[in-house]
């Protein structure tokens, strides 16, 4: 099929380009139009020197006028215009990963309690464990005393004051020194987002240096709090992921079913509407509309966490949202925080789909709230299913273009369950990486965006570091290219170097191991460090890396920072809004080193950044003597 | 002052260059004029390259406020009897085939007389080179950067009389409007 | 073409001559114009020669044929050709060489040769100049490789030019100057105090308050220079650059009007019918002053030789007077402008000035305010020629006086 060279240019992936096709054909605008429109992007804000903090503004720091202004009003330098921005990024992208833990927690809270509305504590081993991490008593004890007292202190964590955000110290010893020695060891999750706010209000921390280590350290309370405790929390309500097939594309959605997407983030919502979609009466309702069946899909992380627990089909990734819209096969968008983009409503309206948002927090143009609460929450999802399935009987037939494309792939590994294909110890891994089958290890993360080819960044970069024997874990959207890829089924070592080739044969594992949703690189911290402890080092001694090929949202931005303070080196492929302040630059790109032993490095090009990250790998093998 | 029409040419005979013309109405003093323009005259041609250069690209285009409210975007307005051209004392200046006034960055000794003659203020001043420097009209563009990047159409490249016949058009429209009242 | 025929003869080959001959060959296409200069190189832009002493540029680079708005073509130039005397109602004029031309129209534009105080004693010494030409300027390259020290009479625009050409070959120099400081023409003391530190800076030694009143030599020529405390400097080159004086001998039985230069009307037109005058040798009115004023400045004289040119051409065209202050320079990567009314110590003049460590500038208003009149800058020259627009118009200030004081003005505030 011939495409337009604008819209090849656009995206690797087919489904995409047949879809994008589609829009142009339907006259229908998408995500990459609007891009197109906002070109060209403003030079200040590209260069973060833009600054809106304060009614004084809005202020810009101008790089090319000799005669222009080199402070703001208040004085501030472009240095520190640039810190400020950045740090409230980690703010805006921290507290979204912590208020999905704190719902995680609240949800376990209400299940021990008995007060919620359709959820099981389904992972005991996993809750006997997170018991012991707080030191609560398990033995003779009942799953619900366990699990009370564990959502009351996990729930605590939130709003600390002082001590110790708890699952920080699975990291090793020397890595908690570190972050002691240099300030950034969290005190409590929501009070470091706070104190983010607090410090780049105007006229308070006004230290380039002291700005960035409050926003590392709130991003370590996210990486090691926030998150880990959403993907722990989820592990015992949903249950702990292991491997299971399933498959990723637009292709999922069925012609003579009815399809509903679960699109957002949090399992607390995608768990309820998988589950409700199997009640019998619904069912029933479909078949009676004519449908064969209900088909639930998932789209973005909550996409994830379903695929992972229960080979739940993915739809796509984050670009790919109105696309499935545009489908015209898809009888609710059901969503609740987080990367769900406004343009859906309108877009919605072209077709019968309708638009339901669940969350009191995150509202939207044209959406029908539906507000969901874990108290009813198997009801309401019934109720939101239910609305779903009557939509079928809107369908419009013509109107209906589903692109085939859809490829299998091996999703659930869990850090448990990665142990558990090594054969119940790190062992054989760490045996692969020193022989150096395995070069390293590899977290390729992060979101879509128009300014990169959508998923030729994530693609090629991972394509490249297996080719040279780097196993690589993956999630979030960069996950779901990988699966639309066919990277990940146990074939794909086929195009992993000779190395690693090997250990996936052996262990019966593709050479890119989904590990979850944005929130489950906590999955992949806790492996550094479960590696780490083993062979005695630092986390920055080993040889991994991590890349965010296509990142775009702020909550990308405070992974990177707690990536980086975990002491793991970040290859990022979209430019940070900080090139404005050579000092910020340096800081992220240089001066890291010496404090976090990792630091940032920009490169667009993924075969570039691929290399960057092996030579780096390289690097660290030479200095442990592998 | 002396113009080509004095010294016996008429609008016909020369083909008609592009002017730059300012709707300063239109202006919201975002400065992206400032940074394309400045962009655009830096060795890497990029934004990210430019402000990592060893000699910060300049802007030819400034944008200045009038109080209370007014932002006024300024440019060399590529005089046909450019006063600056006929004050260089070292004869760096002159106006090209496509009516575009050029420094001779060679022949420029920085002395500024030609700054100190431009009625617009529009001749910058390289502090490191020690040369004059305006508006080319970005010659290797078919549309200057400053044009190409105003978001809100303050800036316009036509002709005289294209441009021209445009105000006439909206002029003559509230005039009809107006009688109507 | 008849050789000692011809329409429009030009006296003179310079700023102001070119200037008038392209400004007639824009307009006129076919009818011959003659310019005649004594000099024997092609016309050049004068303010250039001091790079031809330094050695930064060679006299190609600065040609005016072709260079700058000086791209009309047949314009016939003859160098070492001078005029001894003209006969305005033959219309004709007579060369050094015996030759005589024939003309209609007329202009001098014969420019001035500088100045030579008499009351020193041995200016005619080999190794002492008075920078002027380029055969001027070739000389003093040649003698200023046996040159190590040199001393330059006269803190003026042009002694700074030259002082820093030496200072590129890395020659001493010492300037003396009458004044109690340099550029005293063109600014007030305290207004040239960022300048002088400078000049300080770069290595230049500077005595004001001081004349000189002898040169010594010996058969090398120059050796030393007398000053009137009987202070004696060594040195092996002399520059003299006290000012200038316009070329008017060859008129002086022509009936041609003259006051010191040759007076010239608002149309440029001179005492004679078919008769025109343009350049440092005119006399032309200052239009703040309203007085009579020569200047010197290569700006004013291109200017003038225009408006000269159209009016020969048969386009009346005013000349709207120049001011006799009207300088734009860097010396020492200190940029300066200084323009209209800038000696203000004995006015009575409404004065701003402002004075940072790396800038100065000074703004005289009329008595009532009213009006600009004069404007030094130093280090920070923005918009300069917006100042002069203001003072060459004669534009009530009072919209942006404020502005003015500020020097903040731009060009928005003209139509706000």
């Amino acid at each position: 099929m011939a495409y337009s060279e604008k819209i090849l240019n656009k995206s690797v992936d087919p489904a995409t380009q047949k879809m994008l096709e589609r829009a142009e054909k339907l006259d229908l605008e998408t995500a990459w139009d609007r891009y197109e429109k906002m070109l060209p992007q403003c030079g200040f804000g590209e260069l973060g020197l833009c600054c809106r903090i304060c009614n004084m503004g809005p202020c810009r720091i101008s790089p090319f006028e000799d005669a222009g202004p080199k402070k703001g009003v208040c004085g501030a330098t472009a240095d520190i215009i640039v810190a400020r921005n950045l740090i409230r990024m980690i703010a805006g992208g921290a507290a979204a990963h912590s208020d999905h833990g704190r719902d995680l927690a609240h949800t376990l809270l209400l299940t021990a309690q008995g007060k919620s509305g359709g959820y099981k504590i389904k992972d005991e081993t996993k809750l006997a464990a997170l018991a012991k991490e707080y030191g609560i008593k398990t033995k003779g004890r009942t799953k619900e005393e366990i699990a009370l007292d564990l959502a009351e202190s996990v729930y605590a964590e939130f709003g600390k004051q002082e001590g110790f955000v708890q699952f920080s110290r699975r990291a090793p010893e020397k890595r908690v020194a570190l972050w002691k020695k240099a300030g950034i060891d969290p005190r409590g999750i929501d009070r470091e987002i706070v104190e983010i706010m607090h410090r780049t209000h105007i006229g308070v921390d006004n230290d380039p240096v002291n700005l960035i280590l409050q926003g590392l350290k709130a991003s370590i309370a996210d990486g090691w709090g926030g998150s880990a405790i959403a993907t722990e929390i989820s592990d015992v309500l949903f249950g702990t992921p292991v491997p299971v097939r399933s498959q990723a594309n637009l292709g999922v959605l069925k012609h003579d079913e009815v399809n509903i997407i679960a699109h957002g983030h949090e399992p607390v919502l995608s768990e309820m509407i998988v589950a409700a979609a199997l009640d019998p009466k619904l069912v029933e309702q479909a078949k009676a509309s004519g449908a064969k069946g209900i088909n639930v899909v998932g789209m973005c992380c909550t996409g994830n966490e379903i695929c992972m627990r229960h080979g739940i089909p993915i739809a796509g990734n984050f670009l790919q949202q109105e696309l499935a819209v545009i489908t015209g096969a898809v009888e609710a968008m059901i969503v609740d925080v987080q990367c769900i983009m406004p343009a859906l409503g309108d877009l919605c309206e072209c077709f019968h789909t309708k638009f339901i948002s669940t969350s009191p927090k995150a509202k939207f143009p044209g959406a029908i709230h539906m507000e969901f609460n874990e108290e009813k929450a198997m009801e309401i999802a019934k109720k939101i299913v239910g609305t779903a399935v009557e939509n079928y009987a809107n369908r419009n037939k013509e109107k209906v273009f589903i692109p085939e494309d859809k490829t299998d792939c091996m999703v659930g590994f869990s850090a448990e369950a990665i142990i558990k294909a090594l054969g119940g110890t790190l062992d054989p891994l760490l045996n692969a990486v020193k022989s150096g089958a395995v070069k390293g290890i590899a977290g390729v993360v992060g979101c879509n965006n128009p300014k990169i080819k959508h998923d030729k960044g994530h693609i090629e970069l991972v394509k490249e570091l297996i080719k040279n024997n780097v196993l690589v874990t993956t999630t979030g959207c960069n996950a779901i290219a990988c699966a639309k890829a066919g990277l990940m089924l146990p074939e794909a070592a086929a195009q992993a170097g000779d190395g690693l080739k090997g250990v996936c044969k052996a262990l019966g594992i593709p050479p890119v191991l989904h590990m979850g949703s944005c929130v489950d690189i906590s999955r992949i911290l806790t492996v550094c460090a479960a590696i780490a402890n083993a062979l005695g080092v630092d986390i920055s001694d080993l040889p991994v890396a991590g890349a965010a090929p296509e990142w775009m949202s702020e909550k990308a931005v405070s992974i990177g920072a707690y990536v980086v303070s975990s002491g793991i080196f970040t290859v990022l492929g979209t430019v940070p809004q900080v090139l404005g302040s050579p000092l910020v630059t340096e800081i992220l790109t240089k001066t890291a080193n010496s404090v976090l032993g990792a630091a940032f490095a920009v490169e667009t090009d993924p075969i570039k950044g691929a290399r960057l990250m092996i030579a780096h790998m390289d690097a660290k093998r030479k200095a442990l003597g592998i | 002052m002396l113009n080509a029409r004095h010294l016996g040419f008429k609008e016909g005979d020369m083909p008609q260059p592009k002017e730059i013309f300012v709707k300063s109405d239109r202006c919201v003093g975002c400065k992206s004029c400032i940074m394309a323009c400045a962009v655009e005259h830096s060795q890497s041609k990029t934004l990210f390259g430019a402000i990592g250069e060893s000699q910060i690209p300049k802007s030819r285009v400034y944008v200045e406020w009038v109080a209370p409210d007014k932002k006024i975007p300024l440019v060399c307005r590529q005089c046909e009897d450019a006063p600056c051209m006929y004050a260089c004392i070292s004869g760096a200046i002159t106006r090209n085939a496509d009516g575009v006034v050029i420094t001779d960055t060679d022949k420029c000794i920085g002395c500024w007389t030609c700054v100190m003659v431009c009625p617009y203020g529009v001749i910058g001043r390289h502090l490191e080179a020690g040369k004059a420097y305006r508006c080319d009209r970005c010659p290797d563009r078919d549309l200057p950067a400053c044009v190409s990047a105003c978001p809100t159409g303050a800036l316009v490249f036509e002709t005289v009389p294209a441009y021209s016949k445009s105000v006439r058009q909206q002029a003559s429209q509230e005039f009809a409007k107006a009688e109507g009242e | 073409m008849d050789p000692n025929q011809t329409t429009y003869l030009i006296v003179g080959g310079s700023a102001a001559g070119m200037a008038a001959a392209h400004a007639i060959r824009m307009r006129e296409t076919d009818r011959p114009i003659t310019v005649l200069t004594d000099e024997p190189d092609k016309p050049y832009f004068r303010p250039m020669i001091p790079f031809l002493v330094s050695g930064k540029k060679a006299a190609p680079d600065m040609a005016m044929e072709g260079s700058g708005p000086y791209t009309q073509k047949n314009i016939l130039v003859d160098t070492g050709n001078r005029v001894v005397s003209v006969d305005t109602s033959a219309r004709k004029v007579f060369l050094d060489n015996g030759r005589s031309m024939a003309y209609e129209k007329i202009l001098f534009a014969t420019g001035s040769r500088p100045y030579i105080p008499p009351d020193i004693q041995g200016t005619e010494t080999q190794g002492v100049f008075a920078l002027r030409t380029l055969a001027h300027a070739r000389e003093m390259a040649a003698r200023a490789g046996r040159t190590k020290h040199a001393v330059l009479l006269g803190g003026g625009l042009l002694n700074l030019k030259v002082a820093f050409a030496l200072l590129e070959l890395k020659i001493k120099v010492t300037l003396v100057v009458f004044s109690p400081e340099v550029l005293s023409r063109l600014m007030d003391p305290e207004d040239a105090a960022l300048i002088r530190k400078a000049l300080d800076d770069a290595g230049l030694k500077i005595k004001t308050g001081a004349a000189a009143i002898g040169i010594q030599s010996d058969h090398t020529g120059v050796t030393g220079v007398v000053l009137d405390d009987n202070s004696e400097i060594a040195c092996e080159m002399v520059c003299i650059g006290k000012g200038v004086r316009p070329n008017v001998e060859f008129l002086e039985s022509s009936g041609i009007k003259l006051e010191k230069g040759i007076v010239a009307d608002r149309h440029t037109a001179c005492s004679q019918p078919y008769t025109f005058a343009a350049g440092d040798v005119a006399v032309t009115h200052d239009p703040i002053s309203g007085e009579p004023v020569m200047t010197a400045l290569w700006t004013n004289a291109v200017e003038m030789g225009r408006c000269a040119g159209l009016n020969m051409a048969g386009l009346p065209t005013a000349y709207t007077g120049t001011f006799g202050i009207l300088n734009a320079t860097q010396v020492a990567k200190t940029p300066f402008v200084s323009m209209g009314l800038v000696h203000t110590r004995e006015l009575n003049c409404e004065i701003y000035s402002h004075t940072t460590r790396m800038s100065h500038r000074k703004m005289v208003f009329s008595p009532d305010g009213a009006r600009l009149m004069g404007m030094v800058l130093v280090g920070d020259i923005r918009n300069a020629g917006l100042y002069r627009h203001v003072i060459q118009e004669r534009m009530a200030v009072e919209r942006f006086k404020r502005e003015i004081i500020n020097h903040s003005l731009h060009w928005g505030h003209f139509i706000r």
